[in-house]
């Protein structure tokens, strides 16, 4: 018997396994890439209703932008709100009969902290340079180097971590309870598997800017973000 | 547990392009939208704000030219009241002076005809009283008027200044007695001596008539001339009226 943890093939490219989870990102790449041509093929300054929705979602990343990171939203936008929409949409994939969410897999949920944790360093280093970034390993003292340094790997760690021990999770129960108690019993734990889905993928967005924002503000004069949140005490 | 590193790989390169994709077609164009439309919004906004304060300086400039209205119609008013009032102020002056003017020529009218009356009635007076002074004259006895006249006449002469009275009466000087009617020569002789002794010497007494004289008996001379008549009278008297 195979772990169900474990990423099963479905075919081979030559050495190249493609796993379950591969085909559904893809498949949610695509529906996001078409329906994203769809909603923005015809934008009017008079919108439709649903052209306010979809502007609704961007203003709202915005604002969580805003309030969280204290930037402008522009350079972080696409990013957060990527790593928002993906993750939801892939915790909620699970509605369509026969497919897993991907995010129940190790490998989405690392590739997605692996993503921060580069995101983390590169808006890092864009805002204040190598030196600037890394001094900010020295905060608040250069005691802290060591521990900083460890923190940004285990915060990266605790993404992942985070992210599949509840979907998988999630996953796993209704597994287990539609094995064992039928076919309609585990609909409410589905409905709160839908929630906790759409709370973790906030809760990972969140913490995404907090880490990206942490990196930036220490590399920028103090001044220039004010009431900045410590990302190390939040986190 | 294993991680398959292949499915990690794609899973990374998959969410790193749907990064990509949907900032290429959702969160760019998304935002440019509500970023236009903000913009828009703004500038009509400013718009507006311009136009308003466009309108109310319109506003503010109708309230001027309407309050510059009332200033002018009351300063055209108030220059209307001066003018008529000067007008008015004018027209009186030269009323009272056109006024004045037809008096002052009516009152000179008046006078002038009351004069022109009065000298008229004088004269009216004078003739009545030569006519009346003629047919009184008439009635009278010529010789006892004469013989009054002769002693009137004496008498302005005694009442002379002494001086006077020696020049005109000098000897040698002539002078001339004229009456209203020729006085018969006998009688001159009397007058010549009466006349000589009132003067006290004995100058040339000459007679001559002069009806006009109505009634009377006068002395001429060349430093002498004593009126002793009616008309002379007459003459004194409408002198006195007219006066």
């Amino acid at each position: 018997m195979t772990s169900p943890l474990a990423s099963l093939a479905l075919f081979h490219v030559g050495p190249v396994p493609i796993t379950a989870a591969v085909i559904v990102t893809w498949a949610i790449m695509a529906v996001l890439t078409l329906g994203s041509v769809l909603v923005t093929r015809r934008l009017t300054l008079v919108p439709s209703r649903t052209q306010a929705a979809f502007e609704l979602v961007v203003d709202t990343v915005d604002g969580q932008i805003r309030d969280t990171m204290q930037l402008k939203p522009g350079p972080y936008r696409a990013f957060v709100g990527t790593l928002f929409v993906f993750i939801f949409v892939a915790n909620w994939s699970s509605l369509v009969p026969g497919v897993g969410p991907p995010t129940a897999k190790l490998e989405t949920d690392a590739a997605l902290a692996l993503l921060v944790f580069v995101a983390v360093i590169w808006f890092g280093i864009r805002a204040g340079g190598l030196r600037g970034y890394l001094a900010t390993f020295a905060s608040p003292n250069p005691v802290m180097i060591p521990l900083n340094f460890i923190e940004s790997l285990t915060r990266t760690f605790s993404l992942l971590v985070r992210l599949f021990g509840n979907v998988m999770s999630g996953v796993f129960v209704i597994g287990i309870v539609l094995s064992l108690a039928g076919f309609l019993v585990p609909i409410p734990l589905m409905a709160l598997d839908l929630l906790t889905g759409a709370v973790q993928a906030y809760i990972f967005a969140i913490l995404a800017m907090v880490f990206i924002a942490g990196a930036v503000s220490d590399g920028k004069p103090a001044c220039a973000i004010p009431d900045l949140p410590n990302p190390r005490t939040t986190s | 547990m294993t991680i398959d590193w292949w499915t990690l790989g794609f899973q990374t390169v998959n969410v790193a392009v749907l990064v990509w994709l949907l900032q290429r077609f959702f969160w760019k164009p998304v935002s440019a939208m509500i970023q236009q439309r903000r913009s828009t919004v703004q500038g009509q906004l400013d718009d507006a704000a311009a136009k308003r304060k466009q309108a109310t300086e319109a506003l503010a400039g109708i309230a001027a030219t309407r309050a510059g209205f009332a200033k002018e119609g009351e300063a055209i008013r108030t220059a209307a009241h001066a003018a008529a009032s000067q007008d008015s102020t004018a027209q009186r002056e030269q009323a009272s002076k056109a006024a004045a003017v037809l008096e002052a020529t009516a009152r000179a009218a008046i006078e002038t005809d009351r004069s022109n009356a009065e000298a008229a009635a004088a004269r009216r007076a004078s003739d009545l009283a030569v006519d009346i002074a003629k047919h009184l004259a008439a009635r009278l006895d010529g010789a006892a008027v004469q013989a009054a006249f002769l002693d009137w006449l004496v008498k302005a002469i005694e009442a002379m200044p002494e001086a006077a009275r020696r020049l005109a009466g000098a000897e040698g000087a002539t002078l001339e007695a004229v009456s209203a009617t020729q006085i018969a020569a006998a009688d001159q002789a009397r007058y010549s001596e009466a006349i000589t002794r009132a003067f006290g010497s004995r100058p040339r007494i000459t007679f001559r008539a002069d009806p006009s004289l109505i009634a009377g008996l006068e002395l001429r001379g060349a430093n002498l001339a004593v009126s002793n008549s009616w008309r002379a009278d007459l003459a004194q008297v409408l002198a006195d009226l007219k006066r």
